[in-house]
């Protein structure tokens, strides 16, 4: 990394864990709704950005994962065990729909997993047995631990805030690890990879099963977070805007999830004052983006350090000693 | 000597089309064996079944007297089988280093070994000798993407011979390359033969390239094997020169 990219990074950190301390209750929500929700990007982007494999079940996981935690602690279950259920059961959902992935790509693979995100969303409305149907569930306790709790909007911020580093942590740590390579290599050249010895199959599910983990581990800190969750919270709409985060962050990047999360959290918040329009105008920002960097944010700021530096080394492929022997 | 790659029978067809029918043929340790043929012959079918990418409408193949018939690409791969492609098969975004960790890190260990372990899966010295071999240091960090088509073609090589493959199947090697960069390549698969006795079947049109690298060459066509013997003989066969020419 870079020691301009390093700068900001720490100062990001430095107002992540400021930025509470003098704001309102509802900006301490937001920047919780933050935290959580870059969770879920950090899974898809896993996915979608460096495996390649096209979802539009984020937010069908995230749904799972806070209903999991819902009904789990509701029943006298303590948090710390609800939120590895949540995980769990989203790692083995995640892997069983990764399967379809093994035989369809591209938009085959979002309309199945776009199929999956509706049957999950009319599960939790018409199971009421379980769910509650349409008035889902109220409620919901934050949790404590050896007697802090987390109640309070600002000590449950800083709970998401850890959450999503160690999740952040765990994840780049992967990232960096054979299977990071392995992972880009599926999104690259999947045939290439499997006659270089990689399982792709394995990888595949692998790739789908620790994106929807990540996908049910936001939706547990999303429960308590609102503390009443309803199934139309985890309709196609959450999928989208989860996608959203992800390309407009910028795909494959690291930062990009949470980049793409503040935009998509706060964004909305700010473009208030323009009252009906602020939908328009946010597609419209959206689409050129798209046109302009389909490499999303952190693909323009890529671009325009590169330009600044100014010291871009000449492209190897042009030095002729590289040709010759 | 013993046979490497025994193939016996094969035939694969396509609907009505049979574009593999009934090949039969060994490949002997540490020799070189050029397949040549027309362009619609059946040799990338051949190759295809061969490495498990396609599977055959009847026929056996053995690897080391192993039956591998419809194994996966990846299980024939860690069995020592590795391949090239005949169009430009690396990986864009990942640096040319990154390229040939890659080929080789799902060869030792574990899937939890490779999650745990070191990034370069310990194996950056075996990746900066191949990097040397072929002549590509300077570019180790740069993405795969930004090197010219022969660098690319070399890599390519390279990552077919990252594992220490026992049999290395290249399809085309000599598609697309400038002589230059063609004569460059032949001396260092030749080298490469030379230190690690490696076996090699190659799939080529560029006859000179056949005719300098290959110890053995056979000749398919329709599907079928017309000729078989040493690079000067097939060149010479009136049959080899009819199929090429047509009636």
């Amino acid at each position: 990394m870079s020691r301009p990219a390093a700068l900001v990074l720490v100062v990001a950190a430095g107002l992540a864990v400021v930025a509470p301390f003098w704001l309102k209750p509802f900006g301490v929500y937001q920047l919780s709704m933050w935290a959580v929700l870059t969770i879920a990007a950090i899974g898809l982007n896993l996915t979608l950005g460096y495996a390649g494999q096209v979802s539009l079940a984020q937010g069908a996981f995230v749904g799972i994962g806070a209903y999991t935690v819902a009904l789990l602690t509701l029943a006298g279950c303590p948090f710390a065990l609800a939120f590895v259920a949540a995980g769990t059961l989203c790692f083995v959902i995640g892997w069983v729909l990764g399967y379809p992935a093994l035989r369809v790509q591209h938009h085959y693979l979002a309309f199945v997993t776009l199929a999956f995100t509706t049957l999950v969303f009319l599960v939790l409305r018409n199971e009421e047995w379980l769910t509650g149907g349409t008035y889902g569930i109220n409620g919901i306790l934050r949790p404590s631990f050896f007697g802090f709790s987390t109640a309070k909007p600002v000590s449950f911020y800083f709970f998401c805030l850890s959450v999503l580093t160690v999740l952040s942590l765990a994840t780049w740590w992967m990232l960096r690890s054979p299977w990071g390579r392995a992972f880009l290599a599926l999104r690259e050249n999947p045939i290439r990879a499997a006659s270089l010895g990689l399982d792709t199959r394995r990888y595949t599910l692998m790739a789908f099963a620790i994106g929807s983990s990540l996908g049910g581990l936001s939706g547990a800190l999303y429960a308590p977070l609102v503390q009443f969750i309803e199934p139309g919270s985890f309709a196609l709409g959450l999928s989208f805007n989860v996608l959203l985060m992800v390309i407009v962050g910028g795909s494959g990047y690291f930062l990009g999830p949470f980049v793409g999360a503040l935009v998509a959290v706060l964004l909305p918040e700010w473009m208030r004052v323009a009252q009906g329009y602020y939908l328009i105008i946010y597609a419209a920002l959206v689409m050129v983006l798209m046109a302009l960097c389909p490499s999303g944010i952190l693909g323009l700021v890529e671009r325009a350090a590169n330009a600044l530096s100014g010291t871009r080394k000449a492209t190897p492929a042009l030095d002729p000693k590289g040709v010759e022997p | 000597m013993t046979a490497v790659l025994q193939v016996s029978g094969l035939r694969k067809a396509f609907g009505g089309i049979t574009a593999v029918d009934g090949v039969s043929f060994e490949v002997r340790e540490g020799e070189i064996l050029g397949i040549i043929g027309p362009n619609g012959s059946g040799k990338s079918t051949l190759f295809n079944c061969v490495l498990g990418q396609l599977l055959p409408s009847s026929g056996e193949i053995r690897v080391d007297g192993r039956r591998t018939t419809g194994m996966r690409p990846c299980d024939l791969n860690r069995l020592g089988v590795s391949r090239t492609f005949q169009l430009l098969q690396v990986f864009p975004q990942l640096t040319v280093r990154d390229n040939l960790i890659l080929a080789g890190q799902e060869h030792q260990g574990t899937m939890w070994s490779r999650l745990c372990g070191r990034a370069d899966a310990g194996l950056g010295e075996a990746v900066d000798r191949m990097i040397a071999f072929f002549n590509l240091s300077h570019l180790a960090a740069e993405p795969a993407g930004n090197l010219s088509y022969g660098q690319q073609k070399l890599l390519d090589v390279a990552l077919a011979f990252m594992a220490g493959p026992r049999l290395v199947l290249l399809d085309e090697p000599a598609g697309g390359v400038n002589p230059t960069m063609l004569a460059h390549l032949r001396e260092r698969l030749q080298a490469y033969h030379a230190e690690r006795k490696a076996t090699f079947v190659v799939i080529e049109h560029q006859m000179e390239f056949v005719m300098a690298l290959c110890t053995r060459v056979l000749v398919l066509a329709e599907g079928r094997i017309i000729a078989e013997g040493s690079p000067h003989d097939v060149r010479c066969d009136p049959i080899v020169i009819e199929a090429y020419l047509g009636h």
